[in-house]
Formats: C-alpha cells, sequence, structure tokens
C-alpha cells in the first residue's frame, strides 16, 4: 500500500469540480429543503384536516424508506410515468423533497414548543395570523430548532455521495473515478474520508457558531 | 411480479433486519464502551473516544464500509463481505449512539445523585439504580431512532457485496425491466419494516414509564 | 439481551479475521482446493456474461464457464458480487481469488494483473434506440450524448474514438451498464457504447426498444479473466488457464458461447498483447 501524492494534484482541477457540484446541491436542496418543510409543517399545523393528514403520509414514507430506493424511483422509475430529469435535476429534487420531510417534523415540534402564552398574549393585541407566524412563532421556533436544523445539515452534507449512484458529477463520483482511472484506489479511499469529514466538521462548526450568535435573542 | 421474484425480495428484507438487528445491538454495546471513555476523567480514553466519533459520523458511510472492505487487507484484516457491513454499520451507529447516551446521562438530575450520595449509596450502586435506568429511559426514542436509520442506510452495503433489499430490486428492476414496480416495494418493505420498529419503540417507552422507575 | 449471542458474533468475527492469516502456510492452489471453494468476484450487471436472470437467478456464460473450471479443479464457486468500480480494489485486497467480469483485455490492466485464456471478443460498437433514425454509422455519435459503464475499457475506448469525431461525444458515466440501458430506453441518452456481445444480447431481448449500429467503432480486443500478479496467486491461476485451455480445446466453450451469445468466437489461448 503507498500513498502517491501526484495522482491527487494532478486530479485538482476535477476533484475541484466536483466538490463545486457537491456544495452547489447541498445548499441548494438546504435551501429548498427548509423552505418546502416549512410550509408543510404550517400546514399541517395550520391547514385543513385531510390535507394535514396527506401531508402526514408523504413525510411518514419518505422518513422511513432509503433515500437510495427513493433516488432509484425518481430516477429511474420516472421515466414510466413521465417524469424524465437529469441526473443533477433528479438529484437536487430528490433530496430537497427528502430533506423537506425531515425539516418539515423539526419545524412542527418547534410549533409545538412555542409557549401557547405567546401566541395568546400576541392575539389579546390585536395581531393577524400572518403577524402571529412573522413575529412570533418564526424568531421564537428559530432558536428553538437550531441545532436539529444544523444536525440535518450535516447528514444531507453526506448524502448527496450517494448522488454518485445516478450519475451525477460530485465529489465521490470523480474521487473514485479517479481510483479507477489511475489504480489509485487507496488515495481516492483516504481523500473521499478526509474531505467529508472536513466538509462535515466545517459544517458542525459553522452551525456551532451561528448558534451562539442568535443565542444574545433567546427568550426566556 | 411472480411469487418466486416477491419471494426473493422477502428474503431480501429478511437479510436486511438481520444485518441491521445484529448491528444495532453491537453498536449498542460499543457505544456505551465509547460514551463511557468519552465521560471519562482520562484524556487518554477521551481523546481517542471523541475522534472516533467525529470520524464515523463525519465520513458517509459508503466511504466507510470501503475502508473497511478494501483497505483493511492491506494491514493484514481480511473482513468478508458481511463481516465488513456489519462492521461498518456497527461502528457508525456506535458513534451516533454514544452521543445520545452521553445526551441521557447528562439529563440525569444532579439531586438526584446528591441524594443517593447522602443515602450512602456506592458509585456502582448509583450508577446502576440510579443513572443507568434514568439515562436508558431517556434515550429509549434515540435508539429507536437510530434503529430506523440503520435499517435505511444498510440500503448501502451493496458496495461490499452484500445482496440486501435494495440490491435485489437493483437487480430484479434491471432483469424484469421494471425499475417502478420493484423499487416501490422494496419501499413498501422498508416502510413496512420501520413502523414495525417504531410502534415496538413506542410500546418500550410505555413500559419503561410504568415501570418501577418513576 | 442474550450475552451468548453477543459472544458468539464477536468470536465469529475474530475468527474470520484470522483464519485468513493462519492458513497463509500453503501456496493458493493448494488452500483453494483444502477449502473445496473458489472465490470469484464479479459484478452482475453485465448481461450476457453475468447477470440476475427474469426468474431472479445468478445466470449468464461466466456461470456456466466457473462452472466448467470448478468440474476442473474439484471445487465449488462462490460468487461475491460488486459494483464494477469495486471489483478490482477488492481483487487487490485479496477479497476473492479472480474476477470473473470478464474484463477488456488492455496494456494498463495487463501492465497490473495477469489475465487468463481470453473468452469472447470485446470489440466495441454503439447500442441505440430502435427508432432512432439519426444514428445510421457509427460516426453519427458526434456530438451526442453516449453511456458507458464507469471504470470500463469501453468508456476508455469511446473518449479515444470521441477525439477523431469532428464533434465530441458527451461521455456520461453509470455505475453499470444496466442503468446506461435504461437511459437509453428512457431517451436520457443518444446510444450506449459497449461490446458487441453484450449489445447484441440486450438488443435480441428487447427488439423493439434497442437495435446495434454496426461496425463495431473500437479496436479489435478480447475478454478475459482476470488475477493479480502475485507470485502467490500464480500456481492457482496457472491451474484456471490450464482448465480454460482444456475446456476450449474439446469444444465445450464453444457451445457456452454458442448459447450466449448466438456465435462462437476464435480465441487464442494466450491473453494476446492488446492493441491499446
Amino acid at each position: 500500500m503507498s500513498f502517491d501524492l501526484a495522482v491527487v494534484v494532478a486530479a485538482l482541477p476535477a476533484i475541484l469540480a466536483g466538490l463545486q457540484v457537491t456544495l452547489g446541491i447541498w445548499l441548494a436542496a438546504l435551501a429548498l429543503g427548509i423552505g418546502l418543510g416549512f410550509a408543510v409543517a404550517a400546514l399541517r399545523h395550520f391547514g385543513p384536516g385531510p390535507l394535514g393528514l396527506a401531508l402526514r403520509l408523504a413525510v411518514e414514507v419518505l422518513r422511513g424508506t432509503p433515500f437510495l430506493i427513493q433516488i432509484f424511483l425518481l430516477y429511474f422509475g420516472g421515466p414510466f410515468v413521465g417524469i424524465r430529469l437529469d441526473p443533477v435535476p433528479a438529484g437536487l429534487l430528490g433530496l430537497s423533497v427528502y430533506a423537506a420531510a425531515y425539516f418539515s417534523e423539526i419545524f412542527r415540534a418547534g410549533f409545538v414548543a412555542v409557549p401557547r402564552g405567546h401566541v395568546e398574549a400576541a392575539q389579546c393585541v390585536g395581531l393577524s395570523r400572518a403577524q402571529i407566524v412573522r413575529r412570533i412563532l418564526v424568531p421564537e421556533m428559530t432558536m428553538l430548532v437550531l441545532p436539529q436544523c444544523v444536525n440535518m445539515a450535516v447528514i444531507l452534507v453526506k448524502e448527496t455521495a450517494i448522488l454518485s449512484i445516478i450519475a451525477v458529477p460530485e465529489a465521490t463520483a470523480v474521487i473514485s473515478a479517479l481510483g479507477s482511472q489511475q489504480y489509485a484506489f487507496v488515495e481516492s479511499l483516504f481523500l473521499l474520508a478526509l474531505i467529508y469529514w472536513l466538509l462535515v466538521e466545517a459544517c458542525g462548526w459553522a452551525g456551532r457558531a451561528l448558534e451562539r450568535r442568535l443565542s444574545k435573542f433567546r427568550f426566556a | 411480479m411472480t411469487a418466486r421474484l416477491f419471494e426473493l425480495m422477502l428474503k431480501a428484507a429478511g437479510y436486511t433486519v438481520v444485518i441491521s438487528v445484529a448491528s444495532i445491538g453491537i453498536g449498542l454495546l460499543v457505544g456505551i464502551l465509547v460514551c463511557a471513555a468519552k465521560l471519562s476523567p482520562r484524556p487518554w480514553l477521551r481523546w481517542p473516544a471523541g475522534v472516533f466519533v467525529s470520524f464515523f459520523r463525519g465520513v458517509p458511510l459508503l466511504v466507510q464500509l470501503l475502508l473497511i472492505y478494501n483497505l483493511l487487507p492491506a494491514v493484514g484484516i481480511v473482513v468478508p463481505s458481511v463481516v465488513a457491513a456489519l462492521v461498518g454499520l456497527s461502528l457508525c451507529t456506535a458513534a451516533y449512539q454514544a452521543e445520545n447516551l452521553r445526551g441521557g446521562f447528562a439529563s440525569v438530575p444532579r439531586g438526584l445523585l446528591e441524594a443517593a450520595d447522602m443515602a450512602g449509596l456506592s458509585p456502582w450502586q448509583q450508577f446502576r439504580r440510579i443513572r443507568a435506568p434514568i439515562a436508558l429511559r431517556l434515550t429509549v426514542p434515540a435508539l429507536v431512532n437510530e434503529a430506523i436509520l440503520i435499517l435505511k442506510a444498510s440500503s448501502l452495503v451493496s458496495v461490499v457485496g452484500v445482496i440486501e433489499l435494495t440490491r435485489t430490486a437493483q437487480n430484479l428492476a434491471a432483469s424484469t425491466y421494471e425499475p417502478l414496480l420493484f423499487y416501490s416495494v422494496a419501499g413498501g418493505l422498508y416502510l413496512a419494516i420501520n413502523w414495525i420498529v417504531a410502534g415496538g419503540g413506542a410500546l418500550a417507552e410505555r413500559g419503561l414509564r410504568r415501570g418501577r422507575l418513576a | 439481551m442474550n450475552k451468548r449471542f453477543f459472544v458468539q458474533i464477536a468470536l465469529g468475527m475474530g475468527l474470520s479475521m484470522t483464519m485468513p492469516l493462519l492458513a497463509q502456510a500453503q501456496d493458493s492452489l493448494a488452500r483453494v482446493k483444502a477449502a473445496g471453494v473458489l472465490k470469484v468476484g464479479t459484478e452482475t450487471a453485465f448481461a450476457p456474461f453475468d447477470f440476475i436472470d427474469a426468474a431472479g437467478d445468478h445466470a449468464g456464460f461466466n456461470v456456466d464457464a466457473f462452472a466448467e473450471v470448478g468440474k476442473e479443479l474439484g471445487v465449488k464457486i462462490q460468487w461475491v458480487e460488486l459494483p464494477w468500480d469495486g471489483v478490482l480494489p477488492a481483487l487487490e485486497a485479496g477479497q476473492f481469488n479472480m474476477v470473473a467480469g470478464p474484463a477488456t483485455i488492455t496494456k494498463a490492466r495487463m501492465e497490473r494483473y495477469r489475465f487468463l485464456s481470453p473468452v469472447a471478443e470485446a470489440t466495441v460498437a454503439v447500442l441505440k434506440g430502435a427508432k432512432d433514425a439519426t444514428i445510421q454509422k457509427p460516426e453519427d455519435i458526434a456530438g451526442k450524448m453516449v453511456g458507458a459503464g464507469k471504470a470500463t475499457a469501453q468508456l476508455a475506448q469511446l473518449k479515444t474514438y470521441s477525439a477523431t469525431l469532428p464533434k465530441p461525444v458527451v461521455a456520461r458515466e453509470y455505475p453499470a451498464f444496466n442503468e446506461a440501458y435504461a437511459d437509453l430506453a428512457a431517451g436520457r441518452i443518444a446510444a450506449v457504447a459497449n461490446s458487441l456481445p453484450n449489445i447484441a444480447y440486450v438488443a435480441s431481448k428487447q427488439p423493439g426498444t434497442f437495435a446495434v449500429v454496426k461496425p463495431p467503432f473500437g479496436q479489435t480486443s478480447y475478454f478475459g479473466y482476470i488475477g493479480t500478479k502475485k507470485p502467490d496467486d500464480q500456481p492457482l491461476l496457472d491451474a484456471v488457464q490450464a482448465a480454460l485451455v482444456k475446456i476450449k480445446a474439446d469444444g465445450r466453450m464453444k457451445k457456452m458461447q454458442e448459447k450466449w451469445f448466438g456465435t462462437s468466437f476464435d480465441t487464442p489461448d494466450v491473453a494476446p498483447e492488446p492493441s491499446f
């Protein structure tokens, strides 16, 4: 077993391009997942009963099945029902919907955890429903759910690696191709481990920094 | 789907369950050790435990599995497919379970331990009678969550040659040209297994709550 | 929790890790014969060589060929199925005795591995959608999106060929050729580049969906089974080589080729010097 740094250096441009795809898909899926997840949580909390039930079922299915199966269904099953997406859009859509299911659960718990008294007080002073959501629920909830959101963001970084299986040219695909084309198996595995480890640690660190910054706004 | 193919899918689901359950069990044992090391006052125990948790939570399982299967032999340890899958899943869940347990122990009220001190309970008695039962009760929901995560994560072990539910669905989808059908059935089976696990977890929680610990 | 259960698992894991070390004393052939098992790594998404059939069974040319090899050596065959880009690293790691695949015999691979007697021709050709009139000859794939398996010689051939075209093709890499076929059927890509025996089989199974574009564009090449160049592995590989040559000489190989490819190939007994 030997480690040939020259192989890694020669492949740096390709690796960076792969990393860019990984980061792009991750950030986009994070944003879409949070947005969609919030909408789902809000609809389940405030929306009509049947809609809430349908959404609950969808969330349960998404949380109860492996992401790999979901992405296989979307990518390989999709064309049979008229959904023909290329790898990157399919990966992005799949990852966002998957993330949304988890984020919606985090937000739902957040809604419930906001003290009822705060909402009642807001109703008493005559705030509209939209105002209550915007001024009371969202800010208070943000503080409550931030740690879990950071956790979920970290999990999503790692899930992007699965997209290599549907030929998305992200970091795992690029680096493992480097391994198989140049027989640099050891180098590519070490590199993969190192890159994701650093990404995840950086993400966790950034999340904790954000928590500290926001904690001064914490409500008693 | 013929009866024979459905039977193959069911068998593969059984394999998924066996591997996941074994990994959860081994992972819990390793997780307890790692948690103990992380809570230890000795830095030479605390440090490696910290690196262990950070590594196995930071590196995608896909990569961990390949490291175990393809790189351990370089240092003279040849692990066959099933063992590589078990080790990978177990160590990964151990890192998460150690953190869950640590959270559980951290939330045992200090007052209870002080009271136990006054009552003259030895540290071991305190651990057995107070800290462990309370931490366990607090971590049961997390354990159930972890079991579901591992059941789903086991869909990746085919990269080291273990043919479980997802791989079987992939094989049959390719040979019958019916991806929609086979991936849906696989998804349904995962869902059913996870609902059973979640239901079992809810029962266990209720049991623990009603138990003598209250 | 049952303590004994965990002790057994722990013991089992410990044993399985140390066993290979203890057995190192004899040479590879003696070890395989003593165990009565030849471990072969492969990928089951490479019809008609190696695949899971519609009844869910592991089938194909490899299964038949290794059954004969097993008979010659007096051992059973144990298959280890991996994604293709994981097969060669696992061979180097010593997870199995040899690789079925088969793999195209190339210069780069020849340098690193030992190829046994070729079993079929591997020359690369184009598979297109049956209704696609825009591709009539191989060079018509210029500028189009073409799929191939990751870490395969066919992908390398496609890229070499692409460089000679007026407009390069856009190569899309798949974990296995099965996924590339699925994407061709779904219309995401215009063609798949793979060896003639493979795509001829796929097209014959689904004539309404796929069609082979003739002639092949790649340079003439062969498929062979692979072992390492580790001195310790050579006695075993010598024995498998001898078995393959015998299977060829007495006509069994020809029959298997006709069964799976619909035609037979004249392949040399010893892997020839590849042209690329």
